[in-house]
């Protein structure tokens, strides 16, 4: 009964421990990604709500607690503008990519290629 | 507390919470308003899917989902840390240093027994002083240390920290130390050992240590204040023992205790031999006192005598012994710090396999 006991204790500490590693892991994986998209997207203008939803679309939830303080640092970065304006009654503030934000995303886009394509290449080696 | 009359006053109390968690700022503004913004999109979107205005309980469920005002705030807000990842090692270091390596060591060697010597036999009092003094000691001293630390981080101190090192100027590769032996850690344990009963048996057989001379001698007044701090010495000293069998990848820590004990040793000699030489000159019987038998015989009273001033002359040469021990690897560590610190030495090669 006891044995019964620890092995189950063990196994779910195990596999709590085990879903922690993989979503640390996930995140990581998910931040550079994240960035990406939130710039490719922001190639057209869009205010944060849209901005979320059209990622979300795509398969890319991101909650409004990443969302913001990422457009924030973009922006301080230079790679983002933004803008305060009226639209339905309503005051939202609209993003899109500045120039230097273009050029960044270029560099960005084409060193995503190169790693996806490198990383292809070693899982098929696999 | 009122409940909210409608959605929208749900909504402005939520984000009137979210505002409170953050720091005050036009920025904090714009993230309450871009919040705002966002979550009566939310709600108009669901409202437009359902085709009619959302009930209290269905816009609770979005702001739920959201997370909570505190939550939201922190992962919204400006990241802060008291001590930053550049000086938190540095600070973790000089903190065990400051608590564990001083302020523990100077509580238990010479504040506990000053107080237990102040407090006339009272044993209870002094421990009890001891530690509520040792407990205000520990939080005023890592209080300052964490304070001088935070200003270190407010004025980028760590900046200049991580920007003035030059691997040229990195120690060089430590010979392999020369571990002590298993067998002359195990003597020395058992001896430890062996002397601490001993200590502890001779209040009541004073004969362990003056023989047959217990029958007219009796052990002196002064031993009655030093025992204790003799009695924690060798305590320490077998633990000294024990920590560095078990713990032989601690290099540093044999040569840091011994200097440590050699220390505390030297402070309870000079506090020994100044209570003795202020003992009464006529009746001058520091270390033993003559039993009320002997009293009255002209030779106990002289081998009294000769004893006490032999006694005497052995913590003299003793306190003389430790200061020159002590000077000696107190050289030997500075100049050890002196080549870590010039990086003297030869460069390490590099092995390529």
């Amino acid at each position: 009964m006891h044995h019964t006991v620890y092995v189950t204790s063990y196994m779910t500490t195990s596999t709590t421990a085990s879903a922690e590693i993989f979503e640390n892991l996930k995140l990581e994986l998910r931040r550079g990604c994240l960035t990406l998209a939130v710039l490719t997207q922001l190639r057209n203008e869009q205010y944060g709500y849209t901005l979320r939803k059209a990622l979300a679309e795509d398969g890319l939830e991101i909650d409004e607690g990443t969302l913001y303080p990422l457009l924030r640092r973009l922006e301080s970065q230079g790679l983002l503008v933004s803008q305060w304006r009226e639209e339905d009654k309503r005051n939202k503030r609209f993003y899109r990519l500045s120039p230097q934000g273009e050029q960044t995303l270029n560099q960005l886009l084409s060193e995503w290629q190169r790693i996806n394509t490198s990383l292809s290449k070693i899982l098929q080696e696999a | 507390m009122s409940t909210p009359k409608n959605p929208i006053e749900l909504l402005d109390r939520y984000l009137q919470a979210v505002r409170f968690w953050l720091p005050k700022s036009q920025r904090q503004e714009d993230l309450i308003a871009e919040l705002g913004e966002d979550l009566r999109s939310q709600i108009e979107a669901q409202e437009a899917e359902l085709g009619r205005p959302l009930d209290q309980a269905e816009v609770s469920a979005i702001l739920k989902r959201c997370g909570s005002p505190m939550i939201v705030a922190a992962r919204l807000g400006p990241k802060q840390h008291l001590i930053g990842p550049t000086l938190f090692p540095i600070y973790q270091f000089v903190l065990k240093m400051v608590l564990l390596w001083i302020l523990v060591p100077v509580f238990i060697f010479i504040i506990g027994p000053v107080n237990v010597a102040k407090a006339g036999g009272d044993w209870g009092t002094a421990v009890l002083n001891t530690i509520g003094n040792l407990w205000s000691g520990l939080f005023v001293a890592a209080g300052t240390v964490t304070l001088v630390f935070a200003i270190l981080e407010r004025t980028h101190a760590q900046i200049a920290i991580a920007d003035k090192w030059d691997p040229l100027k990195l120690p060089p590769v430590r010979k392999q130390e020369r571990k002590t032996s298993l067998a002359h850690m195990v003597c020395e344990i058992f001896f430890g050992f062996f002397g601490l009963t001993w200590l502890l048996l001779l209040p009541h057989h004073p004969g362990l240590i003056l023989g047959p001379a217990s029958t007219f001698l009796r052990v002196g007044p002064i031993w009655h204040t030093f025992y204790l701090p003799i009695l924690l010495l060798a305590v320490a000293s077998l633990l000294r023992s024990g920590i560095t069998l078990a713990r032989p990848h601690w290099v540093w820590f044999p040569r840091a205790a011994e200097m440590l004990q050699e220390l505390l040793g030297l402070i309870m000699l000079n506090f020994m031999i100044n209570a003795a030489a202020q003992a009464p000159g006529g009746d001058w019987h520091p270390f033993v006192v003559l039993a009320d038998a002997a009293k009255n015989s002209a030779q106990y009273i002289r081998i009294a005598g000769i004893v006490n001033a032999s006694i005497l002359l052995s913590l003299a040469a003793a306190w003389l012994g430790v200061c020159i021990a002590l000077a000696v690897q107190t050289w030997q560590l500075l100049r050890d710090v002196r080549e870590r610190i010039s990086g003297t030495g030869q460069p390490a090669s590099l092995h390529v396999h």
